[in-house]
């Protein structure tokens, strides 16, 4: 089976919110001075998911692609060294600035390269702006199914066993191949890389595809294909207000708590 | 040099006191003597027939002696060669002479030493007095007669009856004390050795309370009263009034039985924790010559196979033969931090784990009849890593020292638990999920604080001009990530600031360029990140200029200090209780508030034990004004560590107790009300365990930097 894992590199989540900045007139994120890019969480997830599928099933292969700058490479590396196979970055000016369709259909474009691909699994969603749509939007494009916010896959049967996060619980549900999933937090963590697979990764070279690889025209791809358009961007005011409760006792001020907390539609 | 092997504190320990009273002794026996005719003396094999079967048991113990040493021999064999072990040859023979013949560290506990003094001395003096017999009756050499042979008498008697005195406070420890630690792991040999021992010193005193009987005690009644101890047995044999013939039967039968028991129980080296006699002192030549503070690098280790030991041939045969020299005294265990908190770890029975794992499958790997595995890796049904030693012993390991500090073999159990981590986190990826957040933490953010949402540079707001280190200052302040990206440390970090200025250095931070030094990472067992991260900061140094550095951390201290030189960055390093203690001797420092406060002193492991730094922080306590010092019981070098050391501040606790529990607990028990250190690991885990053993707020002891206490007196309170 071959897999293809969907990593995206971001600015750090833990980034301290001082040092968290935003340009105004252009509308980005100011990368924060000596505070690196790393994998988005949920698709080191993924990357776990598609490694043990590939253990419990012989002659498999993991194919990692990421959509990004040069720094991207080190996102590849780290689930190279986790156990993937091969890695693809999609390296081309032309892509920036893009939105989740334009980052699916260069991805799709990327994975009908590829050729014999059976599976795609992305995070539940990048980290960064956290709009949950390139893994949909991928199975859009190739015309497969998609299974999302999985918190286990495991093979057996015709194609995919997968269990997805529902509000109450979780379903499990069968998909044939070749089928699209996107993995969530509750699958688990990823593993750590062991220092020879890590020494492995290191040696191993990143293909570089670009517009004219994919058979892609410039004007599809990055903000030029772009069907979405970011009016304004900027960081939530910081602050705290303070109400304090009315009553005499303990009680009341609890009861009127209560109160205001059912009002505000909270409890 | 810091020293692990420095005595508790400079109050105890004096070899001559113990030999004092034996040369005083057997000089007054000499000046007595001089009046004895040259006549005096007595027949050698003095009713023994073929005595010469002596010499066959001689013969056997030697072939055993020699059988055993060849077997470990092969065994240590298999481990890696070990470098630099035949290098600073005066410094290794004075320690295998300090602590393998005078003992210094078996005197750690004074019961012990005076025990093992009077055994060891009484077995060196006998052999010495059964070989001159054995000279003088199977050779020509004749001297056991007149004053010597008196002298010889008197120092026999006194030395059997030494050795008998430590048999007693053996078996009074043994039997009638409650003493735990010597039999955490007690065996029948135990048993046997010291009995055995009793008997053979028994048994002489008989044989020669027989002989005085029939040939001295009438007939030279001044010789006698010089073998002091068997002529009071021998008037004791006298008021049974038994035959002559009875004597000497007795005297037969137990000279045969001295010897055989005396050849027995020296037969016991070969098979038993005696061997001890040989390995202890051997051990001490080997023990490391550089600081306990640094852990051996593995070099081009992007070169090697196998990271780390997973293997007991990977191991280095020093590695392999410090296993063998374990006595299992369980002075490690009772001094182990993990133990005394009722964690997974036994450093004395990790010890005793490997070497029975080298005795079961070291033999087959030394005769390569085992399957061989990976990059030639025996293969045995048991994995050491995992099975013989379970994963959770090895991440309990704080890494501070006591148990090397206190071993009286020299066994170094932290680098041979280090190595095994190595094994774990390189090798397998196998790492508690915490350990592994914060190695992935510093992988991607160079700093092991994950979530933390300060910055580097949080601590300078509102000192103003904070100046940055750019090669033109004398000292670069190493602010470290506990100091800048923790908030509690803050106030530490800015207290340092402050009395650096106020002291007149010359001193820039790096502030948003520094990033982990790797700490963690070694100590954690990834070597791999370790070594990026100090190549990089070396390289730093280096571009910047950096000479002298000083850090308010000791982990900080110790790396550059004694581990940076392995990649060629020599700088000279102060740990902050240093410098501020020296600028207020030199007056550019005043302690001139009082802070009028009963305070504890808590040695941090790596300042205070693994670098012999115990002085500067307690100077600097006694020069301020109204703080009164108050030690805790465990202190100096015997200080229980914080819980935090050996990547354990990154580790969810297994076991009964939490170890900052422990640590908090004795702490408070001096009555306090401030608890001082100089590390911002103990200062947190005394943060989170002072209120866990002290839930009123009320009277409730703070922990504080001495940085802190020190800011207090020179600039008031704030």
């Amino acid at each position: 089976m071959h897999i293809v894992v969907c990593a995206k590199q971001i600015p750090d989540p833990e980034t301290p919110p001082s040092a968290f900045r935003i340009d105004a007139a252009s509308n980005k994120v100011v990368p924060a001075q000596g505070i690196a890019p790393v994998l988005s969480q949920f698709d080191g997830i993924a990357a776990e998911a598609a490694l043990r599928i590939k253990e419990a099933n012989a002659g498999s292969k993991v194919t990692v692609i990421s959509l990004g700058a040069d720094s991207a490479a080190s996102a590849i590396k780290q689930v190279l060294a986790m156990g993937a196979d091969e890695g693809v970055l999609l390296n081309d000016p032309a892509f920036e600035d893009g939105d989740s369709y334009t980052t699916a259909k260069t991805l799709a474009a990327a994975i009908k390269k590829l050729g014999d691909v059976d599976a795609v699994f992305c995070g539940r969603q990048a980290a960064d702006w956290d709009m949950g749509q390139v893994g949909l939007l991928i199975a859009e494009e190739m015309g497969w199914p998609v299974s999302i916010i999985a918190k286990g896959v495991t093979t057996g049967g015709a194609g995919l066993q997968i269990q997805r996060v529902v509000e109450d619980g979780y379903e499990t549900v069968e998909t044939p191949l070749p089928a699209v999933v996107t993995v969530s937090n509750e699958f688990g963590e990823p593993r750590y890389p062991k220092l020879p697979q890590i020494m492995a990764a290191a040696k191993k070279t990143v293909t570089q595809w670009k517009t004219a690889d994919l058979g892609l025209d410039a004007g599809e791809v990055g903000a030029a294909g772009a069907r979405l358009k970011l009016e304004k961007l900027s960081t939530p005011p910081r602050g705290g207000a303070v109400e304090l409760m009315p009553g005499d006792s303990p009680e009341e001020q609890a009861a009127a708590l209560v109160a205001k907390l059912r009002a505000d539609k909270i409890i | 040099m810091p020293d692990l092997t420095a005595p508790t504190s400079p109050k105890n320990g004096r070899v001559g006191a113990w030999w004092g009273p034996a040369v005083g002794l057997s000089g007054l026996g000499f000046y007595a003597a001089t009046t004895i005719p040259e006549s005096a003396g007595r027949e050698i094999y003095f009713n023994v027939a073929h005595p010469w079967a002596v010499y066959v048991f001689l013969a056997a113990l030697i072939g055993l002696l020699v059988y055993g040493l060849v077997h470990h021999i092969r065994l240590w064999g298999i481990g890696r060669p070990t470098p630099g072990m035949l290098s600073e040859i005066p410094h290794r023979f004075r320690n295998a002479m300090r602590l393998g013949l005078a003992q210094e560290k078996v005197r750690r506990d004074r019961y012990a030493g005076i025990m093992h003094w009077c055994i060891f001395s009484s077995i060196v003096v006998l052999t010495f007095v059964t070989a001159q017999v054995a000279i003088e009756g199977d050779t020509p050499i004749k001297f056991l007669h007149g004053t010597y042979y008196l002298i010889f008498s008197f120092y026999g008697d006194l030395f059997g009856l030494i050795g008998l005195i430590g048999v007693g406070m053996a078996l009074n420890r043994r039997y009638f004390q409650d003493f735990h630690r010597i039999r955490w792991d007690e065996r029948l040999e135990d048993h046997v050795i010291i009995v055995g021992l009793g008997l053979v010193l028994l048994s002489g005193f008989l044989v020669e309370a027989a002989r005085i009987l029939v040939s001295e005690l009438v007939q030279h009644p001044d010789w006698a009263p010089w073998s002091f101890v068997s002529f009071v047995i021998a008037k004791g044999l006298a008021g049974f009034a038994m035959e002559e013939a009875s004597v000497l039967t007795l005297h037969a039968w137990t000279w045969w039985f001295h010897i055989a028991s005396a050849f027995g129980w020296l037969a016991l080296i070969v098979f038993t924790r005696l061997d001890h006699l040989f390995f202890a002192p051997v051990n001490a030549f080997f023990l490391r010559t550089d600081s306990p503070g640094r852990l051996a690098k593995i070099e081009d280790i992007e070169q090697q196979e196998v990271f780390g030991v997973g293997y007991v041939q990977d191991f280095t045969w020093k590695q392999l033969f410090e296993l063998d020299a374990c006595v299992r005294c369980g002075r490690c265990t009772e001094v182990c931090p993990a133990n005394i908190s009722g964690q997974p770890l036994s450093p004395m029975h990790l010890i005793q784990d490997l070497k029975s794992h080298l005795a079961t499958v070291g033999p087959d790997i030394q005769t390569h009849v085992h399957q061989f595995g990976d990059a030639g890796r025996e293969v045995s049904p048991v994995a050491m890593v995992g099975d013989v030693i379970k994963d959770e012993t090895l991440w309990a390991c704080r890494t501070c020292g006591a148990c090397m500090q206190e071993c009286p073999v020299m066994i170094e159990h932290v680098p041979t638990i280090v190595d095994m981590r190595r094994f774990l986190v390189m090798n397998e990826a196998r790492i508690p999920a915490t350990a592994q957040s914060a190695l992935e933490n510093l992988e991607s953010r160079g700093h092991p604080w994950r979530g933390t949402a300060l910055e580097r540079t949080t601590w300078m707001e509102g000192l103003g001009e904070v100046p940055i280190f750019d090669g033109s200052q004398e000292y670069l302040y190493w602010v470290g990530c506990s100091g800048s990206l923790v908030e509690r440390n803050l106030p530490i970090t800015k207290a340092v600031f402050r009395l650096l200025g106020e002291s007149g250095a010359s001193f820039g931070v790096l502030g948003q360029e520094e990033t982990c030094n790797g700490d963690p990472a070694r100590r954690l067992g990834n070597e791999y990140l370790y070594q990026i991260l100090a190549q990089q900061l070396v390289e730093t140094f280096k571009s910047k200029n950096v000479q002298r550095v000083i850090t308010n951390c000791p982990h900080c201290f110790n790396t550059f200090k004694n581990e940076y030189p392995q990649f060629d960055g020599n700088f000279e390093v102060l740990h902050h209780t240093e410098f501020l203690s020296g600028a207020l001797k030199t007056g550019k420092l005043k302690a001139t508030h009082a802070v009028s406060a009963d305070v504890t002193y808590h040695d941090s492991c790596y300042l205070g034990r693994l670098n012999g730094q115990y002085d500067a922080p307690r100077q600097i306590i006694e020069m301020v004004p109204g703080a009164n010092l108050l030690e805790m019981q465990r202190n100096f070098s015997k200080g229980l560590c914080c819980g935090a050391g050996g990547g354990n501040m990154w580790q969810e606790e297994i076991g009964e107790r939490r170890v900052n529990h422990v640590r908090s607990e004795e702490a408070v028990r001096t009555g306090a009300s401030q608890v001082i250190s100089n590390c911002p690991f103990c200062i947190q885990m005394f943060e989170d365990g002072v209120p866990a053993v002290h839930p009123e707020e009320e009277g409730r002891m703070r922990p504080f930097d001495i940085a802190e206490l020190l800011e207090e007196s020179v600039f008031g309170k704030r």
